[in-house]
This record gives C-alpha cells, structure tokens and sequence, in this order.
C-alpha cells in the first residue's frame, strides 16, 4: 500500500460524522430506560407464574369490584382535582400576571413553595389539620362553637378531604402554565379589544381569558394526570377512610404473596388513560390557531383592579393559606409539641422529636445523604440528557430525531408506582441486577423527570432562533462551538430551572421509590412513609421542615451561581 | 478570486422540490439578487450556497473548490462566508462589540487587532457609539447595521443576505439599500442578496435572478430583466405590467380587440393564442385618434386615482379588457370619457411560451 | 465461609475455656448454647454494623438499639422499622433480587419465622439465655429463631372520650351502633400483630363478627402501633386492636387511655427473633441476637416498651396485669401461615381496603 491513498467517495465528509453514533448512544439509553420497564409490566400483565400466556389478570381486573370500584374513584378523584385546579388556579394566574394585583412577587414565591412541598407531606400535615376528632381546626371550631365532641367542621379521611388535600399541591402546575402563557400574550391584542370599544373587564373576558385557554387546558390535564398517578397522599388519607385508588390497590397487590402479574395489568389502564389524554390534548391544541401567543411586544399592561386590589389578594391568600400557611404551621408546632392535638403551651412544648430525628433515630443520616445524593445526580444527569434530546431533536440534528422525542416524552404517561413495578421487574435479575442500588433509584428518578425537564428545555430551546447558531457558524465557530459560545449561554436560565425543577421532582418523589428501596438506599420520602404508617407525627414535621430547608437551600444556591441574570433575553428581529 | 457557481442545484422535501434544477454562476464581485414571491426557495437557495443544508441534487462550487454535493456539504464555517438572517440573530448575551468581535476571535487574531478592526468596522456602519449596547436595546435599523458589520468585519470572500432589509421602514429601508452596496463596492465581495422587494433589487444588484416556484424565470441585469421579461411571471413580478392575449397574425402583429398591434420580442407564431406584455406607463393616453397611427385603440377611462407625481388610470377597450395606463398627473381625464391609447411597437414585448 | 469456621473454633475455644459443659441442650436437637465471648465481640466490632429489620415501635426499636450501642461501643445499629408484613415482603424481594442487606429480624408475624426457616435463609444460633431461661416451646427446636416478644391486641378507648362504665368489655360489644364511627383498627395487610390478631378473632368469634364490624364505619390505619396513636391524639374513642405496649407506653406517659381485655380472650402476638445465613455483619449479627434474649434487654423491652417478655428472671412492672390474670387466645402460628391469603382477602372484601 505505497501509492495514494484510495479516493474518499465523491461528496463524503471526511472524519467521522458523530450524529449516527450519537443518536444510537441515546436510542439506546431511552429504550433502556423507559422500554425496558414497560415492556416487563406487558410481559408480567400477560403471562402466569410459569411464564404460559393468560387472560386471567385482566379477565380479573375487569370483573372483581376490588379493581373496578379504586378504579372509577381514581378517576373521580383525577377529575375533580383537575376541576377544583383550574378554578383555583386559573383566577389567580391572571391576577398575578395581568393586573395591578400588591405584592406579586409575593404570592408567586408562596405558589412555589407550595409545588416545592411533596404532596404526603401536606396530606400528614393536613392529618394534623383536619382529623373530624383531634384536627386543630375541627378543636377549633368546637371550641369557638361549643358544638358536641363528634361534631366536626372538617374531615381530611374523605374522598372530599383527599380531592382537597391533592388540589392543594397540584394547583401550582396549572398556575405556572396560565401564568406564562398570560405573560406571553402581547399587549397589542389587548390593545386592539380596547381600541374597539372594549372596556378593561370585557377585554380580559373575551380577549386574554380565551387566548389563555389552552394554557388552561393543558393545565387541567396535567393536573388530571397528577392527580391519577399520585400514591403517598392517597395512602395517607384514603386508607382510614376506607377507599383505594388505584395506586394504593397496585401498592396492595405487594403485599404478601406479591403478585406482580395482577399489578402489571392494573398499571395499564392508567397508561392507555395518560395516553390517550395527551392525544386528545394534541389534537385539540392542534386545531386552533393558538400559536399566537408569543409575539413581540413590550410589557403587557396591566389591569386596574381598582378597589377590588385588597379583596383580590386575600383570595389569593386564603388559597395559600390551605397550602402554606395552615400545613406548615401544622407541622411546625407538631415538631415541637409533646402532644400535636394539644394547644401550644409551655408543657407541651419539647425538643424531643428534633433530637430524636437528628441524634437517636439511625435512618436519618443516611436517609439524608441518598435523597441529596440522588437529587444533585438525577437532576444533573437527567437535565444533561434532556438537553441533548432537546437539542437534537429541536434542530433535526439527526435521523430519528422524532423518535427520541416521543422516548423523551413517553414517561408522562407512567405513573410512578408503575414504574416502580416495572423497573423492580427489570432490574432484579441479570443482566442487569441494580435492585437494592441507588442506581435503580437514578433510573427511576431519570425517567420519572425526564419529560418535564425534556418539554423546559425544548421550549428554551425553541426561544434561540437557529440562526442565532448558524451565524455562528458561518463566522466560522464548528457545531460544538457555537453550542458553547450562543447555544448554551442562552440556554442557562432554562437549563438551570429544569436542573431545579428535576431535584425537586426528585425530593418530592415517594411512589416509585416505595418499590424500590432497600435499607442502604432508603430516601426521606419513604422514611416519613414509614414513620407515617407508625403514627409518628413529631419526627415527620421534623424531616419534613428539614427536607424543605434543604430543597429551598438548594434552590436559592444554584440559582445564585455567578454569571446569571447578566443579560435580559430578547429576541432581536422578528 | 472566488465566483460562485451552482449547477443543476434541487433540493427536496419529501416529494417537493423546493429548490428545482438551479444553475447559476456569480462571478468574483458581483452582487447578485434572488428575487421571487414568498415561499418561492430564495431562502433554501441561499441556505445551500452557506452549507447548511446539503443538496439532493447538483453542486455548488466556490472558485474552483467543490464545497456541496448531492448529500454532502462542506460545512459552513470552512467556506469563508458570511450571512445576514432575515432575522440578523444577534445574540442577545454579547454586547453589539462583542457581536462584531466574535467572527474575528474564531479567527484567532490578537486583542489589538480585533479591538482595532472592531472599532473600524463600527465606524464604518456609524454604530460606533453603540458598542456596548446589548441588542435588545437597539432600533431594528441599529440592529440591521450591527448584523451588517457583524457579517463584514471578517472579510468573507462570499456575503449571504437574507432579505436583510424586510423588517425596516421605508425611508430606512432606501439608505440601507444603498449601504448594502456602497459596503460591497468598497469591498468587493461576492454578494447574494435575497429579497422579494424587486426596488430592492432593482436599486442594488448588478444581476437579478428571478425566482419562481423553485426555479429560475429569467437571470439578467436589471435593464434587461425589466425591458425584456421573457415570461409572463417575469413582467407581472417586475415593475406591474399588461398583459395583452390575442391570436398571432403574422410573425410580427397579433390582432387584439378588432386591431392588429405590431409587437417586438420573440416571434409571434401565425394562429396561436400570444401574450404580450406592456408596461403601464409605456402606453400613451391621446385624448383625440392620432391620425394614421398604427397600434393606437379606442377606449374610454373606468376610473382613475391621484397619485401625487402620476395619475393611475383604469381604461376598457372595446372587447372589455381593462388595461392600466400610468400618465402625468397635469391633465385629468374624467371617468367615462373616451380616450385613445397609442402601444408603441418597440414597448409591446411578445412573451415565450 | 469465613464466618462460621471463625465462630465455630471461637466457639469451641470458650466451651472448652469457661467449661459450661451443662448448657447440654434440655432437647436432643437443640443445637448447643453459644455465649459471648471477647472473640465474638471483637469481630462484630471489626464489622462495626448490624441491619435489624423489626416491626416493633420505632422509638422502642431505637432504644434497644442504644442500649446495645453503649454496651457494645463499636457496632452501630441500623434500624429498619416498618410493619412486619412489608419486613416481610421487602426481605422476600431482596432474597429474590439476591441482596443481603439484612442482618437480624424480628416480625411480629410468628408464621414468618416459619416460611423463612423452612426457605433455609435463617442462621440456627442458640444464646446462653434462649438455652437456660426461656421455656422451651419458645424456642425452635432447631434454634432458627425464638421468641423475642409478645404482646396482646387487646381493645383500649380514651377516658376523655368515653367514661369507664360505658366502655365496651367485649369484643361482641364494639357492634353496638353507639361505636359507630368511633372505632379504629389497624390492618392485617400491613401489620403482623393485627394479622394474627384476627386469625385468632375470626377462629374464636367467626368471620361474622368482622362482617358486623365491616359496618360500624371503622377508621382504617395500616400498623398496628397506630391505633393507640390516634387514641391519644383522640381522633378516634376506641381502638379495636392496636398492640398492647404501645398503649401501656402511652399510658405510663399519662395519656388518657384505658385497656380493655375483652372477655372473649384477648389475642396473644408472639414477635420471635432471628439472625440470616447470608447476613452481611454474621458476627454483629450473633453478638445483637445474644443481647436481644439477655435478661438486661428484655427487661427494658418490658420496662420501656411495655412489652410481654417470655424471659424466666424479668419481672412484669408495677401496675400492669399480669399475663397469668388475662385470658388469652391460643396462638398458632402454622395454621396463620396456612391462612394468611384467605385472611387478608377476606379482609379487604369486608373492609373495603
Ligand atoms: N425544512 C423544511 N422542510 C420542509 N419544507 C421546507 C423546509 N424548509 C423550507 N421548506 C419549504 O420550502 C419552500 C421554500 O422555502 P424558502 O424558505 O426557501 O422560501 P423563501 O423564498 O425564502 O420565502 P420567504 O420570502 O417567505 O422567506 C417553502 O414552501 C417552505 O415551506
Ligand atoms: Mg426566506
């Protein structure tokens, strides 16, 4: 081989092209994550103990009042909470973002803080609240009304208490989502309405209300969907109240003799449910010329309330009181009272449970350090894949690029308690045997966030004009430059709120880690689980106030780290 | 140096080709205009010639240098181009010297030559005071002006503009026009320039190419794309014209409206049905028949409209074709008078096909 | 197998040493009493941990924990506490995934013990204490495990919310309707005392007593340490079952409750005790077992938990009644075993959850 090297095929690149590799590296990593699972829960749902094929499970699913009746409450459940989510949140969304409604700031930090609580956490809290006997507030109300010892105001054990409680931590999605989106809407359209007539309460009524509804819609559905597939608040109150949902019964179906089978087939219709709503919304949001919303325009103007400013913001906190205010109270005063139905006092105050929490009881330190653990990596590695997902798919970088999208999306429609199931299915036998590691946990964690981070990302993505990397690149930068020059600097705030909202996805995370955990990987979720199911109220508001402490510390650190906020985004141009 | 060439260039879309059998050769320091109607494949076309999309089809060439092929492009920062975007992309997280500065750091020159040819740049597009701005900040002629020496400062041997202009006001928009070219004559860069604005094109090209559904109509200087359109898409899109159908005659005359007009142009085939094109303001307005004129038709005035320097007229000759005429604004004709109309010869442009 | 030729020769070592030649086992097969030597101490100090999963009350288990911890500097113990039925599905998961995180056990569900022993997953080890001061049908035959606890379910209410006269006195007294609504109960799917506990109820009583209950609006909680909880907390009046030391704990701290020990016989939960074959601190393991059946320890689960110990030389505390003055229902742990599918779904049919 002495003479000239064989011609390079006319038009071929030279070098290796990476895309191929790259997106086979990432197919892979997606199947395994999310195919994988699934496809054990669809194997286990159709086969018996011997591995022959059967009906049975499903046969029994659709038969036996045990599965039929959690499943119709589920489905209540979901769609009152999603209702009772939008009337909430809907109001204060537009009062926040479109009227000269004080303090703001204010309300938006307290919604924030609300969505940063896990749900279980406020269902205990709400325990202490609303229990028809020993809840502070039915005490209250006998005490003020002098009504008999069974007479109660409030009772959290009821289908309505739990609608409440999951509403409670649920309305911040749909208050997110209509908020942006009435951010977003230009002004001008306003404008126009007012132009022609139209006073500011009509405006609001015909103009920004409808051009928000599919914020709102969209909302809903998540909050359905949250709702549908929420475990811990469920197996915290609908239990002595004597229901199941559907996450509670698969949770049951563990118990022993386990039968992972009937569970599999009773995850499904949970799946085809999410599935076919996220259609739905699709083909819905695909109809109509929405897309409106985004143009450029400068501050939108605001709504004079006039004299209804005060009264608009005491609604505003009286819903947060239900979420904030009166939970962390509860859990407060629970922390450090002897007796948590008891008044606050001298005598019933103690430090018993802070130190039992933090100096005797032995899960904690580790319980600790796994959750943080586990945060920091599946916010790390999770924010990571999402954006290369969102990067290859938002700008066609690759074939198959739709393909990975739909892996990168497809986790919403599994319930974590499902997921549980499926990934305990997968990963207890070789080749892959991650049981009883904080790798199952990360891979739960992953998946489970994954979409969320995947839908911030793609839509901080779609804000950098393409061409913004293209002139960047016809200036001479290669591909990797201009992501890091143009790219990924405009990407950072959105990189950094999904980084957050992944950890505190994570923390707030209990359904598929119950499945998962052994004693080396317990996380603090499922040790306020455990201490719930013993009644130990005093040491739960401790971890609980102590989880917040640190999930809030965190939050403030990596939004404080230097370089942000130098630069006000703008789209130049059109 | 380096001219630009594309040869039988086609890029699909699924089944559309969007861009249709182009060729095309630029030589070194022309400024060459894609001209055509939205969606007609300028942007794609330009896209091709930076690299960023590779051709299903054909070839484009730089000098000599082979840089796309069919499946294959070389990519776009080794080519030596630059590009303004319809939508400039400037990028918001650099100040506007930071901007300009940026295609000159890749280049790996030192600080002082930067800071210096930066600093000349900017006084060049007379965006010197606003080094420090960040985009956001700026005017959308600022902006304009920032993209432009963003594109410029590094010397490119081909400039790519994507209707640079589209998104100014009308009196910024002229200065602009004249900007564009007086930096290209003080450079002598290749230039193509996308527009659909065909003043713009008319004002600042030394070729025009014009575009319609993926191919090229017509490719010329600008005189002859305006006084000899070759098709009916060419004269409609270029300057507004009339269209004239009747049966060729002879290989000279077509008979329209009970007349035999005399046209120029391609030849006019006996028996079939021609179209001939003459521009409004080519057709003369007599208020009396000229006597023993030829190409002269009655007509009587449907409306007209005041224009300032130039009355618009709206005329029916005697078949019920209705023709606009451009005339001097001194006189006005009423509507429903009648009125003659002299077509000279020489303005009546038989069209091809 | 490091540790078991180590504990074997250790062993050996002190029998021969101290002598103790009288722990000849009472029964043929029960194998020979090891006691805690200096070896022993100092390879569990060398494994520094040991992983008990247990179901009884956590600040108890912690307790005893530290009382082990200060007695035996060096080993550290982690306590895994939930209710016996998910100990003992998430110890049968992990032995399916082959994971041995598990060092010691204690269940409150006897028929455990069993489906373990007969799995082959246990370690026989026979302390100085199980050997010389625990009757013998409270220790297996074959020493995998024995009695660590026990404690009754009986009924309890709170004497703020019902005066002692009105107090219910049987277990057929709770069906009364004035209870409706005032009753709370753990579950047999989650905890093991209440899954014995109404083995021994619907065998005594019949299924139709649950049936009659299933109507009286019973608040529902998981753990058998629960309903004592909520009687404190005075969310319910009278707890249904709930397991005996919890409310005597409850009690000594002066919360208004009161025990009731139905006149049908009270439900008597044996909790045994037992180390893993696989346990990944074997020595830690021992030395905590030993210290678990130790008079010193079993006198604290009495003293501070409440708890009923089978121990020869621990005494009942001061004002509690005396398991001789209380009838009990009899105990049967394989027949538990045998039922406990047909228990648990009966249950959920009756109580809906
Ligand atoms: N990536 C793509 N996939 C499919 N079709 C495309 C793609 N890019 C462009 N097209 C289609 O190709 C056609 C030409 O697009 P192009 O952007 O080149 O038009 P243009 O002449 O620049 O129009 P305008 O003046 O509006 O900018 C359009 O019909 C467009 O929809
Ligand atoms: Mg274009």
């Amino acid at each position: 081989m002495t003479t000239i090297a064989a011609p390079l095929p006319r038009g071929r690149p030279r070098g290796i092209d990476l895309s191929r590799p790259v997106m086979l590296g990432l197919a892979a990593v997606l199947c395994v994550l999310i195919v994988l699972p699934v496809s054990q829960l669809a194997w286990h749902a159709v086969v018996d103990r011997d591995g022959a094929p059967t009906l049975e499970n499903f046969r029994r699913l659709w038969s036996d009042p045990a599965f039929v009746e959690p499943m119709l409450t589920t489905l209540t459940l979901a769609t009152s909470v999603s209702v009772a989510c939008c009337v909430v949140a809907a109001p204060i969304g537009w009062l926040v973002a479109r009227t000269d409604l004080p303090f703001t700031g204010v309300v938006r930090a307290l919604v924030m803080a609300s969505f940063v609580t896990p749900p279980f956490l406020g269902a205990v809290a709400w325990e202490i609240l609303a229990a028809p006997n020993s809840g502070l507030l039915n005490q209250w109300y006998r005490s003020l009304t002098g009504a008999g010892t069974d007479e109660y105001l409030v009772n959290v054990y009821s289908m309505g208490g739990l609608i409440f409680v999951i509403a409670c931590y649920t309305f911040p999605y749909v208050f997110v989502l209509v908020s942006n989106a009435l951010d977003r809407i230009p002004s001008d359209l306003e404008d126009a309405s007012a132009i022609l007539g139209g006073r500011t309460w009509r405006t609001a009524a015909r103009i920004t209300i409808p051009l928000a509804l599919p914020a709102l819609l969209a909302g809903g559905l998540v909050a359905f969907l949250q709702a549908m597939i929420l475990f811990g608040s469920p197996a915290i109150l609908a239990l002595p109240a004597g229901f199941h949902t559907m996450t509670t019964k698969i949770w049951s179906l563990f118990q022993y003799p386990p039968k992972p089978g009937l569970a599999a087939a009773a995850a499904l219709p949970l799946l085809l449910i999410t599935i076919v709503l996220l259609r739905g919304q699709q083909w819905l949001m695909g109809r109509r010329g929405y897309t409106v919303v985004g143009g450029r325009s400068g501050r939108p103007r605001p709504t004079a309330l006039g004299l209804l400013r005060w009264p608009a913001l005491g609604l505003c906190l009286a819903v947060l009181a239900c979420s904030v205010f009166l939970p962390y109270g509860a859990l407060v005063k629970t922390a450090f009272s002897r007796v948590p139905s008891q008044p606050v006092s001298f005598d019933n105050l103690t430090l018993q449970h802070v130190r039992f929490v933090l100096f005797e009881f032995s899960g904690t330190r580790l319980a600790l350090q796994n959750t943080f653990l586990l945060g920091v990596l599946s916010a790390t590695l999770g924010t990571g894949l999402a954006l290369v997902v969102a990067y290859l798919s938002g700008r066609r970088a690759v074939p198959g690029h739709r393909t990975l999208a739909f892996l990168a999306t497809a986790p919403v429609s599994i319930p974590g308690i499902v997921l549980g199931v499926g990934l305990f299915l997968s990963y207890t036998r070789p080749p892959f045997v991650l049981y009883g590691t904080l790798w199952i946990l990360l891979i739960a964690y992953i998946t489970i966030e994954l979409p969320a981070a995947y839908q911030q990302l793609q839509s901080a993505l779609k804000a950098v004009h393409p061409e913004l990397e293209e002139a960047s690149r016809i200036l001479g930068a290669t591909r990797l430059q201009a992501l890091g020059h143009v790219t990924a600097p405009l990407l950072r705030s959105g990189v950094i709120a999904a980084w957050c909202f992944v950890f505190i996805g994570t923390m707030r995370e209990l359904s598929a880690a119950i499945m998962l955990f052994t004693a080396d990987t317990k996380v603090i979720s499922v040790v306020i689980f455990d201490l719930n199911e013993s009644g130990d109220l005093g040491a739960i508001s401790v971890l609980g106030i102590a989880m917040l402490l640190i999930t809030f510390a965190v939050v403030l650190l990596v939004n404080r780290i230097p370089g942000l906020g130098g630069w006000r985004p703008a789209r130049p141009g059109g | 140096m380096a001219s630009v060439e594309l040869a039988g260039l086609t890029k699909r879309y699924g089944a559309l080709a969007v861009v249709d059998r182009v060729g095309l050769r630029i030589e070194h320091g022309q400024l060459v205009c894609l001209l055509g109607p939205s969606g007609c494949g300028k942007t794609t076309t330009l896209r091709l010639i930076a690299g960023f999309i590779e051709p299903s089809e054909g070839e484009v060439r730089v000098g000599d240098r082979l840089v796309s092929s069919a499946g294959w492009a070389m990519e776009p920062q080794k080519r030596n181009m630059s590009m303004i975007f319809q939508s400039y992309a400037l990028w918001p997280h650099m100040t506007v010297a930071g901007n300009v500065a940026y295609g000159l750091e890749l280049r790996r020159l030192d600080r002082e030559t930067i800071r210096r040819k930066v600093q000349a740049m900017l006084a060049t597009t007379r965006m010197d005071a606003y080094a420090d701005r960040y985009p956001a900040d700026l005017s959308g002629g600022q902006q304009q002006r920032v993209a432009l020496a963003r594109a410029l400062v590094v010397e490119p041997e081909t400039l790519l503009l994507d209707e640079p202009l589209s998104n100014l006001d009308t009196n910024l928009r002229e200065e602009m026009r004249f900007e564009v070219r007086r930096l290209h004559d003080e450079y002598r860069y290749t230039t193509v320039y996308v527009t659909h604005d065909q003043a713009e094109a008319m004002t600042t090209a030394d070729q025009i190419v014009v575009m319609n559904a993926g191919r090229i109509e017509q490719a010329g200087p600008p005189e002859e794309i305006y006084y000899r359109p070759r098709s009916e898409f060419v004269a409609q899109f270029i300057g507004g014209t009339n269209i004239l159908r009747g049966k060729g005659l002879d290989g000279r005359h077509l008979s329209f409206a009970g007349r035999a007009l005399r046209c120029s142009g391609a030849d006019v085939p006996a028996g079939g049905t021609i179209a001939v094109s003459i521009r409004h303001h080519d057709i003369r307005l007599l208020a009396a028949p000229p006597p023993g004129a030829e190409n002269v038709l009655e007509a009587r005035i449907a409306r007209q409209v005041f224009l300032g320097s130039v009355r618009d007229y709206l005329v029916e000759v005697a078949d019920g074709t209705q023709l606009r005429v451009v005339a001097p604004a001194e006189h006005s004709i009423e509507s429903g008078s009648p009125v003659w109309l002299h077509l000279p010869p020489e303005r009546c442009r038989a069209l091809a096909g | 197998m490091h540790g078991t030729k180590f504990t074997r020769r250790s062993f050996l070592l002190a029998s021969s040493a101290l002598g103790i030649s009288v722990l000849a086992a009472p029964l043929a097969a029960l194998p020979a009493a090891a006691p805690v030597t200096p070896q022993l101490i100092e390879a569990a100090k060398k494994e520094g941990k040991i992983v008990w999963y247990t179901s009884v009350d956590l600040p108890l288990a912690q307790k005893v924990a530290q009382a082990f911890e200060a007695k035996y500097p060096g080993v550290s113990v982690r306590v895994e506490r939930t209710g016996a039925e998910r100990v003992f599905q998430r110890i049968g998961q992990e032995y399916s995934a082959k994971i041995h995180a598990v060092d010691a056990v204690n269940s409150s569900d006897a028929a455990h013990l069993l489906v373990w022993k007969r799995e082959g997953i246990l370690a026989p080890y026979v302390t100085e204490d199980m050997a010389k001061n625990y009757p013998p049908e409270h220790v297996d035959p074959d020493g995998m495990f024995a009695s660590f606890r026990a404690t009754l379910s009986p009924i309890a209410y709170n004497t703020k919310l019902v005066d002692a006269g009105e107090a219910p006195k049987s277990f057929k007294d709770l069906l009364d309707p004035k209870w409706s609504g005032k009753l709370v109960k753990s579950h047999p799917g989650y905890s093991g005392s209440t899954l014995t506990a109404t083995f021994q109820t619907a065998r005594d009583l019949g299924w139709s007593y649950f049936e009659a209950l299933s109507k009286q609006k019973v608040m529902q909680v998981q753990s058998a340490t629960e309903p004592p909880k909520k009687l404190s907390l005075g969310e319910r009046a009278v707890a249904v079952d709930g397991v005996e030391y919890v409310f005597l704990q409850l009690i000594e701290k002066g919360n208004p409750i009161a025990i009731v020990y139905p006149s049908e016989g009270t439900p008597l939960v044996v909790g045994p005790s037992a180390i893993f074959k696989n346990a990944p601190n074997p020595n830690a393991a021992r030395l905590f077992h030993s210290f678990l059946f130790s008079r010193e320890c079993q006198q604290l689960i009495v003293d501070a938990g409440g708890l009923r110990s089978f121990h020869k030389e621990v005494k009942d505390k001061e004002g509690r009644t005396p398991l001789a003055k209380i009838k009990l229902m009899k105990e049967d742990a394989e027949a538990v075993e045998k039922q406990v599918e047909e228990i648990k779904s009966k249950y959920t049919r009756l109580f809906k959850v």
